[in-house]
């Protein structure tokens, strides 16, 4: 079953070249406007400062390194990705720590016609890591000790330590204009509302809760495979629509012609419509069942979280899912085939009602005449706390509810929105939680399951985890990582420190008339290639 | 009422809407988690980073020093930034009114226009057909849901007869009077149908009892017709509960209309509250939930003057 789901997410993987290939057949239109429908509001355009996933600033602003649709970097304003054997990366203080060097692409532009040159990458760092500028993303601005500009085309940046993770963080979200930004106030500065970058597109106007408006940016270096300059579309407008109802009803009346990462919901009400594709990519992302290990006394108890995972039928939730996500057994994502071990006990339990049964009556759980359990006569309830609002978390809550109470466990919906949320799930104020995590194209576990992790909210710990985690994420030899990582699996799988339900893909309602799109897994979000997306004339499509 | 009792009236609002002030604060504070919870799980904002964070926006001070820097803020008319997007929060609040404004405005003439005709007829037929349509008319707009009615709004005029836009403010580059109408139609009617069947609800209802009252009868008795005796007699004395319904629903146009501007995507106050909460933005929040005070005791403060207009007795007794 495990190897199957391996199979299914390769030819998931291998759907999106696919679909590239094609538009390549057709000869590109220049010109049009793509209307975008985003359900979140734009809190600010800095790319280091919002806390929503950054779509539109991946249109405006680039940085050295991107990932692509596989979740493989690849050089933007760089002109290679620096690895040990391109010599771009080099080993410190006996291999303690490490020394990357960029090389940048000559001839790039900012959009107000300024070159682009090594000391806006040095001012990035320096302008990221200033305490003074509160910023949601600072990640990797702690671990480089200093940045030597040797010419204007050239970077070279000093770590401390040996950071596998480099390219998913500082210098992949974007660079920082120097000349426009140096000795400025980023908390409040203009920037924020109009960043200036390398990208594809600019900036001409943004309306607070309504939209943004974006134009070619006709300085951009990218030329597509025929020489011709990029970008195609001549003006973006993103849409700010809060309710997903309502962006399905703009997205059949045609008022919009691409929504990214829709809800399954969505989804399943707009399969069919005439005109529109549905576009299901590889996502970065799981879903999960946290155990409250801080909260709840009983499910310290390894049977209670093991008979909580055989209760779990997870063809029930891919169901309620329309269909769209698959069944893991594993944190590790089986599309990171480096790191993915598919040995069975490096899987977390399947479903197994009869076991589970077996495992709560053996651990003093007993069952009364309604069937409910309780133990030194007080009943066995958890509260699964989620996201309100959140219609596919709450659905699949839902059937978490019946299937615990199956096994005689009161299970109970206990939601919560907002900073509420984000405070149970991190600080460990639930009983269960379901939620959902996307990752960068290089995850750090250490973060979810580390004693210390930042996002360890439901309180485990364990030694063995946290030095299988310290080697994984502190060595350059993909084989060393390799095994790290199956050890990982093997302690998580025995632990059970959350319990790995479903790998969620993202889905995209799309015109039909939208060529040259493809999706993006990671957390740069689809808009990572938007220089190469056009538009057929309206009318010309079947 | 006399200037000097206005004067009083409005210093009186000054230790309210203090009150109000201490009231919002202790529970917006008491609500779990705060602003700075986006920086709390991200590894790279190191403990000093945070309590620099904390103490940039005085986080880190006790809340009644939070408090009276807040009042003490305020009363010299600041109103501080935005935690969420670092701009002002006069400009958060001013960008968002004008659209609130503007959709509540149009709701609640249309209310007007619509309810004030429908609970007079009602009340002048009572218990006849017409009289029994319109009530049922009226309990099924107070029945059914705001969001409801919008989708199926939505559905037929923007998608099945395309006559008009599904949602938002304007169409970009247009701001002609006739687009700005076209987005305003489908929000003002959803927004005005529960303020029509609740308004003209308390006029028929007002109006029943004052026509049963002996002076109509009187009036009848000189000869008057039903519509004289109405308008002339009547209306006056029952509009008195009206007033004081319109004047609270008045004060709704400061607060927005949460659903309506989120089905919609109308760029209004409702919408920023419920993403200010959802980030704890303390500093709009407080703006917001204070604008929205001093435009509910304010409201009430008219509709007492409206009373000494309607009702002699009130401005002499």
């Amino acid at each position: 079953m495990i190897r199957g789901f391996a199979a299914a997410a390769a030819l998931l993987l291998a759907a999106a070249p696919a679909g590239a290939a094609q538009a390549g057949a057709a000869v590109p239109v220049r010109g049009g406007t793509l209307t975008v429908g985003i359900y979140y509001d734009v809190d600010t355009l800095n790319v280091y400062v919002t806390a929503a996933l950054g779509d539109i600033e991946a249109a405006v602003v680039e940085g050295l390194v991107a990932p692509d649709e596989h979740a493989h970097y690849v050089p933007v304003l760089a002109t290679a990705v620096p690895t040990l054997a391109n010599g771009g990366i080099e080993l410190t203080r006996q291999g303690a720590a490490m020394r990357v060097t960029y090389h940048l692409r000559p001839g790039v532009l900012w959009q107000d016609g300024v070159p682009l040159t090594s000391a806006d990458v040095k001012f990035t760092w320096e302008a990221v890591r200033d305490p003074h500028f509160l910023a949601e993303s600072k990640d990797g601005s702690e671990e480089v000790e200093s940045i030597d500009t040797p010419d204007a085309a050239t970077v070279v940046v000093n770590y401390r330590s040996v950071s596998p993770a480099f390219a998913s963080t500082l210098f992949t979200f974007g660079i920082l204009p120097k000349h426009l930004l140096a000795g400025k106030d980023l908390n409040h500065d203009p920037y924020n509302d109009k960043p200036l970058g390398t990208g594809p597109f600019m900036v001409s106007e943004f309306r607070r809760g309504q939209y943004v408006v974006l134009e070619r940016n006709p300085r951009y270096w990218g030329r597509d495979a025929a020489g011709a300059p990029l970008p195609y579309l001549d003006r973006i407008i993103f849409t700010i629509i809060p309710n997903s109802n309502t962006l399905g009803t703009l997205i059949r009346a045609g008022e919009v012609l691409f929504a990214p990462r829709i809800p399954v919901m969505l989804a399943k009400q707009l399969r069919g419509t005439a005109g529109i594709d549905l576009v299901s990519g590889p996502s970065l992302s799981w879903s999960y069942l946290d155990f409250g290990l801080r909260r709840v006394p009983a499910l310290r108890d390894p049977r209670v979280r093991r008979a909580i995972a055989q209760a779990i039928n997870r063809s029930a939730l891919v169901k309620a899912a329309g269909g769209y996500p698959r069944p893991i057994y594993s944190t590790v994502l089986p599309v990171f085939e480096d790191l993915y071990d598919p040995a069975p006990d490096a899987a977390v339990p399947d479903y197994d009602p009869a076991a589970a049964n077996a495992a709560l009556d053996a651990a003093g759980f007993g069952r009364g005449a309604d069937g409910m359990r309780t133990r030194d006569g007080r009943p066995f309830e958890l509260g699964i706390t989620t996201q309100s609002g959140d219609i596919d978390g709450e659905i699949a809550e839902q059937i978490l509810i019946a299937e615990l109470k199956a096994i005689g466990i009161a299970a109970y919906a206990d939601n919560k929105s907002g900073i509420a949320y984000r405070e149970a799930r991190y600080k460990g104020a639930f009983d269960l939680q379901y939620g959902r995590i996307t990752t960068a194209a290089d995850p750090v576990y250490s973060m979810f399951y580390g004693t210390h992790g930042p996002l360890n909210g439901r309180g485990y710990t364990s030694a063995a985890m946290d030095a299988a985690l310290a080697r994984m994420e502190t060595s350059l030899l993909p084989s060393e990582r390799r095994t790290a990582s199956a050890e990982m699996q093997r302690i998580f799988a025995r632990d059970l420190p959350s319990l790995p339900l479903l790998s969620t893909i993202s889905i995209a309602a799309k015109t039909q008339r939208l060529q040259g799109y493809v999706t993006n897994p990671t957390n740069m979000t689809d808009f990572v290639s938007v220089a190469h997306w056009w538009l057929e004339p309206p009318g010309k499509s079947p | 009422m006399s200037l000097r009792v206005l004067l009083q009236r409005l210093l009186g609002l000054v230790p309210l809407l203090l009150a109000i002030s201490l009231l919002l604060f202790t529970i917006v504070h008491l609500a779990p988690g705060g602003p700075t919870d986006v920086y709390a799980d991200n590894p790279s904002v190191t403990p000093q980073a945070l309590a620099q964070i904390r103490s940039a926006y005085g986080l880190d001070q006790p809340l009644p020093v939070q408090y009276l820097r807040w009042v003490g803020a305020m009363a010299r008319g600041v109103w501080g930034y935005s935690i969420r997007t670092g701009r002002p929060v006069t400009t958060e609040i001013a960008e968002r009114l004008p659209a609130s404004l503007l959709l509540g405005g149009t709701a609640l003439a249309l209310s007007a226009l619509i309810a004030l005709p429908i609970g007079i007829l009602s009340a002048a037929w009572r218990r006849s057909p017409l009289d029994r349509v319109l009530t049922l008319l009226s309990f099924a707009g107070i029945s059914i849901p705001v969001f409801w009615l919008a989708l199926m709004l939505q559905l037929l005029f923007s998608i099945r007869w395309g006559l008009l836009p599904a949602a938002g403010y304007a169409t970009i580059g247009d701001a002609g009077l006739l687009d700005r109408l076209r987005h305003l139609a489908m929000p003002a009617a959803v927004l005005s149908l529960a303020t029509i069947a609740t308004w003209s609800r308390f006029l028929r209802g007002s109006l029943v009892d004052t026509l049963q009252q002996d002076y109509v009868r009187t009036a009848y008795a000189k000869g008057h017709g039903t519509a004289g005796v109405i308008i002339h007699h009547a209306l006056r004395n029952a509009l008195i509960p009206v007033v004081t319904i319109i004047s609270l629903d008045l004060a709704s146009l400061i607060s927005g209309a949460i659903i309506t501007e989120t089905v919609f995507a109308w760029p209004g106050i409702g919408r920023l509250f419920v993403e200010s909460m959802d980030a704890r933005d303390y500093p709009v929040l407080m703006g917001l939930m204070m604008l929205g005070s001093l435009a509910l005791v304010l409201a009430n403060l008219c509709a007492d003057l409206v009373y000494t207009v309607i009702d002699p007795r009130i401005r002499h007794g």
